[in-house]
Parts: structure tokens; sequence; C-alpha cells
């Protein structure tokens, strides 16, 4: 009874909690609805990519920029777009490394599926602690690693100052609130746009529905895996800002972990290989895990995520929106 | 003419129908079908004419150089890193990661079902042993008393505890595996990761029964007192919870390698390789899927008992995702399906890191780099099993033909 209590009571301010953190895992997990929709693979590595951002974020705000408190006027709005164009682009060259490296040489080979999740597994330690060693005191192969992250988090300067802006049936809607839905939504779309009107998209989509034919057709596959794998980690990278501004999280060498297995489990959620399924699939979960930490406290939240993953699934195996499950 | 015949021997037409059916799947996997043949097909590869003395010689003297290991530190004078690999602790280690890689093997390389939640099992089988043997109540009462609380006596519990750790592990198994019957390759990955999140989310919060985040300490450690017997498992360090646990490895690979070669083994092949095929030659795929889970369930409970039991002292941060990884990376390392595959991967996975104890900081560096690289150039693993490599042969072909279509466009 207390649950349904304070379910009927938070409704409205969970509720944006929700689309916030929703908005996010909807942003990482089109990395992997579209590697997934273009090779078949769990790009387990994701996460890093995700990761990447955040620590790049960090850098530019504290060494570019040189940002040390909340700023106002003319200056926000240049230093979050300088921020995020830094971020976003240093997770898709993270994101087509990992392609490069990690997934094209077992590609060309024809390796089995799961040597690829194995081989994810592994590019994501190396990133994680690549980024763990990144102190300045140690080397590599003779060069010294910059000092750019380190084996304990570091606070992420605060660029932006919490104001409530409105209220929405009660729920205080605050800027970054609005920065963060916002700027998803307007990555969703051009995303969207770009998948379902470009040449390129179509190459995408193409490849996703049948990959020999669309090579047959004149589809470099190559370009396209890349071009996905880059745009993925383009969402990533903004995922990665939006977040560490919105819930104010450090830089760290471990951070992608969780926010990566629940994007993971709403790209699953919408039909994986799905572009709208992970947008869908992301922020239901969100509302499920702000919803779910209303009720039982918000150690549970995690628990809500995957038992709604799971009833889901029961009932529609394929996803929300996933229609046909390739062989 | 079908007029006459009566509903019964429409019966028994289906029936002789799914009965040739059912001999033509098992002729499809070129084994020979046999109705009764279950232990005679298993003996047969241990006992093939031509290695019929030299197997088991072969295999006693494999057990007496493991069972050594632990020793040759006190009796050769060994470098750093020879001695940290064969402490018995780290070999204790080996031999546990060794159990999970051969029940993991069972359902991802046997059934072909990606589990990605395995290290839930091993909660269970840690939190079943500490609930059972009483150690949480004691626990409980040590951190609200003042003073000394009497130790209560425990220690003869040890082989109760471990089948009922077995019974509790099996039926986990099966409930959670049960909703995962529908479910495919990713999508069952996916949930399983998430079962292993809410076990090791309950177990944080489920303060009244799992003591949360500070876990259960005190956990007796084994003991055997059968008459004139009478073994006692000491700290951490003691070599003896290494040969324990070398005993269950061994009988593992036993049954396990009985069970591939029965008529359950060839189930799970056909079962991986197309599960509708499978179905509609009548082999049952949901018992077989469910045994599958329950047998690697059972296996990750037992090694579960024997970690709390040498370990002491659990709380929930050991049950992470990354140990299912970890687990999944030896299996897939070592060669899906292959038991020997799994041994050397635990073996690799365990000790490696150990032996690089000297570069600390980098160590999981490389060891990322490593996993790369042997996937490129190993896809099918170190030790891959030899019904494996054939399948494999066969993706290669597609690829190759698959990559000409490629450059002819």
């Amino acid at each position: 009874m207390n649950c349904l209590h304070n379910v009927v009571g938070q409704f409205w301010g969970q509720t944006r909690n929700g689309l916030v953190l929703g908005s996010i895992y909807a942003m990482i997990a089109l990395g992997y609805t579209m590697v997934y929709g273009v090779l078949q693979l769990i790009n387990f590595a994701h996460s890093e990519v995700f990761m990447v951002s955040t620590v790049v974020l960090l850098h530019v705000f504290s060494e570019w920029f040189g940002v040390t408190g909340p700023l106002g006027g003319a200056a926000l709005p240049l230093v979050l777009l300088g921020g995020l164009a830094a971020a976003m682009l240093a997770s898709g060259i993270t994101a087509v490394t990992i392609e490069r490296f990690a997934y094209r040489p077992l590609r060309k080979r024809g390796a089995p599926r799961l040597s690829f999740l194995i081989s994810a597994i592994g590019a994501s330690l190396t990133i994680q602690y690549l980024f763990s060693l990144m102190d300045g005191r140690h080397s590599l192969l003779f060069f010294t690693l910059p000092n750019l992250m380190g084996n304990t988090p570091r606070k992420v300067p605060t660029v932006m100052e919490s104001q409530s802006l409105f209220s929405v049936f009660g729920a205080r809607i605050t800027n970054k609130n609005l920065l963060v839905v916002g700027v998803a939504i307007l990555m969703l779309l051009l995303l969207d746009t770009f998948v379902q009107r470009t040449r390129l998209g179509r190459g995408i989509r193409a490849v996703a529905q049948d990959p020999e034919t669309a090579s047959m057709m004149g589809v470099n596959i190559d370009k396209v895996v890349v071009t996905t794998f880059f745009l993925g980690g383009l969402m990533a990278g903004a995922a990665g800002v939006l977040f560490v501004i919105q819930i104010g999280a450090s830089a760290f060498w471990a951070i992608g972990f969780l926010p990566g297995i629940k994007a993971f489990a709403a790209a699953v959620l919408g039909g994986i290989g799905n572009i709208r399924g992970a947008m869908l699939g992301g922020l239901l979960l969100g509302m499920v895990e702000a919803h779910g930490a209303a009720c039982a406290g918000s150690q549970w939240g995690t628990v809500f995520s995957f038992a709604v993953l799971v009833g889901v699934l029961m009932i529609r195996p394929s996803g929300i929106l996933g229609e046909r499950v390739r062989a | 003419m079908t007029g006459e015949r009566g509903p019964v021997s429409l019966r028994k037409r289906v029936r002789d129908a799914r009965a040739t059916l059912k001999r033509q799947a098992g002729a499809a996997l070129r084994v020979p079908f046999r109705p009764l043949g279950k232990g005679r097909d298993a003996a047969r590869g241990w006992l093939e004419p031509r290695r019929r003395w030299a197997f088991p010689l072969l295999a006693v003297a494999a057990i007496a150089v493991a069972a050594v290991l632990p020793l040759l530190n006190t009796w050769f004078e060994l470098p750093d890193w020879a001695r940290r690999a064969t402490s018995g602790a780290a070999l204790a280690r080996v031999g546990l990661f060794a159990l999970f890689a051969l029940g993991l093997n069972v359902v991802v390389g046997f059934a072909g079902l990606l589990d990605l939640g395995y290290v839930a099992f091993w909660a269970i089988g840690s939190y079943t042993a500490a609930l059972v043997s009483g150690a949480a109540e004691y626990s409980t009462l040590v951190r609200t008393t003042e003073g000394v609380v009497p130790r209560p006596e425990w220690e003869m519990w040890m082989w109760v505890i471990i089948l009922v750790a077995l019974a509790v592990a099996v039926i986990a198994g099966i409930l959670l595996g049960s909703p995962t019957l529908r479910l495919r390759g990713d999508y069952l990955a996916i949930v399983t990761l998430g079962f292993g999140e809410i076990i090791r989310v309950t177990a944080n919060n489920l303060e009244s029964i799992t003591l949360g985040p500070r876990g259960i300490a005190s956990i007796p450690h084994p003991a055997i007192e059968v008459g004139p017997i009478n073994i006692q498992w000491g700290t951490l360090l003691d070599n003896k919870y290494y040969w324990l646990l070398l005993f269950f490895v061994v009988v593992w690979i036993v049954a396990i390698t009985l069970l591939d070669r029965s008529r359950i083994g060839r189930a799970w092949v056909a079962i991986r390789e197309d599960e509708v095929a499978a179905a509609a030659m009548g082999v049952p795929v949901v018992r077989m899927k469910l045994t599958a889970f329950a047998i690697g369930a059972c296996t990750a409970g037992v090694g579960g008992v024997i970690y709390a039991q040498q370990i002491n002292s659990i709380s929930p941060g050991t049950f992470t995702i990354i140990q299912s990884i970890l687990i999944l990376t030896m299996v897939v390392i070592g060669g899906m399906g292959s038991i020997p595959g799994a041994l050397l991967g635990s073996v690799l996975i365990v000790l490696v890191p150990e032996i690089f104890r000297g570069f600390q900081e980098y160590r999981f560096f490389y060891f990322g780099i490593a996993l790369i690289v042997i996937m490129i150039f190993r896809p099918q693993g170190l030790l891959p099993s030899k019904r494996r490599k054939a399948e494999l042969k066969g993706a290669v072909v597609e690829e190759q033909l698959y990559d000409a279509g490629t450059a002819g466009a």
C-alpha cells in the first residue's frame, strides 16, 4: 500500500525523472540497436564509448575552457556546445576504432558470433584500464600516457546551475531537464532523418535487411558499418554529456557499465535492431525505473527495470516493436 | 479404406511416424540412434579399442600431477611468479572457476543458450550455505549483542549443505530458466543478465535475510568426520580446498562427458543447431533446455557452497556481472562445448593475471588485448571440440562465398 501511495503521490515528479533518464538511455540504446541491426552483434564495448565522452567532457571543461564554477550569459551555450561537440566526436572515433580493431578482423574471418562477444569484452577491458592508467605517471611502449583520468573518479566542473523554470502538475522542471530532453529529441530526430532520408541511411537499412543482396546492389558494407558505429558513438557521446550535466556525475573509467547494460536492456525491450524501438524502449525503461524507485526505494529501481523487461519479453519474445527474428 | 480405420489406428500411425522422425533425427546428427544405448554409447568413447589402456592411465597421471601442484612450493625453490601460481589459494580459485566453466559450458557450449547471468547460481549456492549453516543467525547475534557469543557446532553438516544447495540451485535454474524458453540468442542474453542483477540487488537489499551489503560472516569451514576419517579444512590458504575442488572437478568432468555422449547430449546439439527442426523431430525442447539450465545451475551451486566455506564470509559485492562475463570468457577462449577447453580457459584466465601480478596496473589492459587477439586468430577457441570444429568449417565456407559476392559487387 505504501508503494501505491508513493507512486501516486510522486507521479508527476517521477514521470519527469523517468523522461530525463529515459532519453539518456534511449540515446545510448541507439548505438546498440543500430550495430545489432547491421551486424547482428551485441557491441558490449559500447558502454566504454559512453565513458570516453565523460572523460573528454571533463578535459574540455577544465583544461580548454578553464571552467571553475557555474557560467552565465553567452559563455554558457558556447562552452556547452564546445563540450558536446568534442565529446561526441571523441566517442564517435572510439566506436570506429573498436570496430576497426575488435570486430573487423573477426568479420573478415567469419568468426562465430560468440567470439565477437568475447572480443568486445576484451575491447571494453582494454579501454577501461587504458583510461585508469592515464594519470600522467604511467607509460605504455615508451610513451607517457596523458593525465586525463587515472584510477579515481574526477569531478566534472559544474557549468550550469540548476534553476527551476516552471512546474507541470506540481513537478518542477529545471533548465537541466529541458536541456537534456531538448538535446535528446534533437539528436533522435536528426538520426531518424539521416537513416530514413539520406543515401547512406538507406544503405544502413539495406544492410540491416539483407547484407548479401545489399552488397550486390552496390552498397559498400564496410562504409555502412563504419558509419553505423560512428553514428552510434555520436549518440553515446551526447548521452554521456547529458548524463554528467543532469546528475552531476564524475568522470570515471568504470562509469559506463550500468548505463550501458540498462541501455542494452532498453534496446532489447523495444526490439533490438529497430531504431524507433530503441527510443521507445529507453523512455519506457527510464519510466519504469523512476516509478519503481518511488514504489520500493531507489535501490530496487534496477530490479523493476529487469522485471519489466522479462515480463515484456515473455509476451513478445522479440521486443515491443521487433517483428521478425533473424536466423 | 480410410473409413475403416478408426481413430485408434490413426493414433498408432502418428506414433509410428514420430518414431521414424526420431530415428532420422539421430541419423541426421551422424550419431547412431540407440533407444537403449545411453550407457553403451557413452562407454564407447571412453573405451575405444585403441586407447582402452592409455586413457585411464593418462587420466590418473593428470589428476596426480594436478594434485601435487600446491606442494611444489615446499619441495623446490620456485621463482616468484611460479610460487604465486601454485599457491593453494590461487589453485583453489582455478578449481572453483574450472567448476563454474564446466557448468556454464553445458548451458552455452552444449545447449547453445547464451547465459550472461551465471553468477546468480553461484550467489544462490553461497547464500544457501550461509543460511543453512546458521552463519546468518550467528552473524546477526554477533553484530547485535555485546560480549562473546558462543559459536555453535556445525561442521559435520558440510555434505548436507552441499545437497541442500544443489537442490536449491536446481530449483532456481528451472525457475529462472522457464521464462526464457521462448527467447533466442541475444534476447536470452539480456534476460539472464537481468536475472543476475536481480539476484545481486536482492541480496544487497533484503537485509532481513541476507544481512544486506555487509554480508554474512563466520560461515563454517568444511569438515569430514566419519569413523576414523577426520579431515578438517582450515583457513582460506589451506591446500585442502584445492583438493576438495579438484575432486568435484573430476567428478563433474566424468558426469558431463557421459551426459554429452548420451541422448541428452545429442538433443542439446540438435537444439543448438536448429531449435525448430529439433522440435519437429521430436526432441523435447523445453525439457532439454531446462535440463541444461538445471545442470549448469547445480554446478555453480556446489562451487558456491565451497567458495562460501573457504572464504568464510560472503557479500553481494562478489557476485557482479563481471564474474559471469569472466566465466563466459573461459568457456569461449577454451572452445565452446569442449571440456578440456573449459579447463584450459579457467587455468589461463585465473592464473595469467596472477602470474603477472608484478604488472599489477597493466595486467587487465593486456588481458583485454589478449582476448581480442585470441579471438582474431582462434575464433573457435584454443581447444575446440571436434563436433564444433566440423560445424565451423561449414561457416567459413559460407563466409568465403559471401566475401566473393562482396568482392564482385
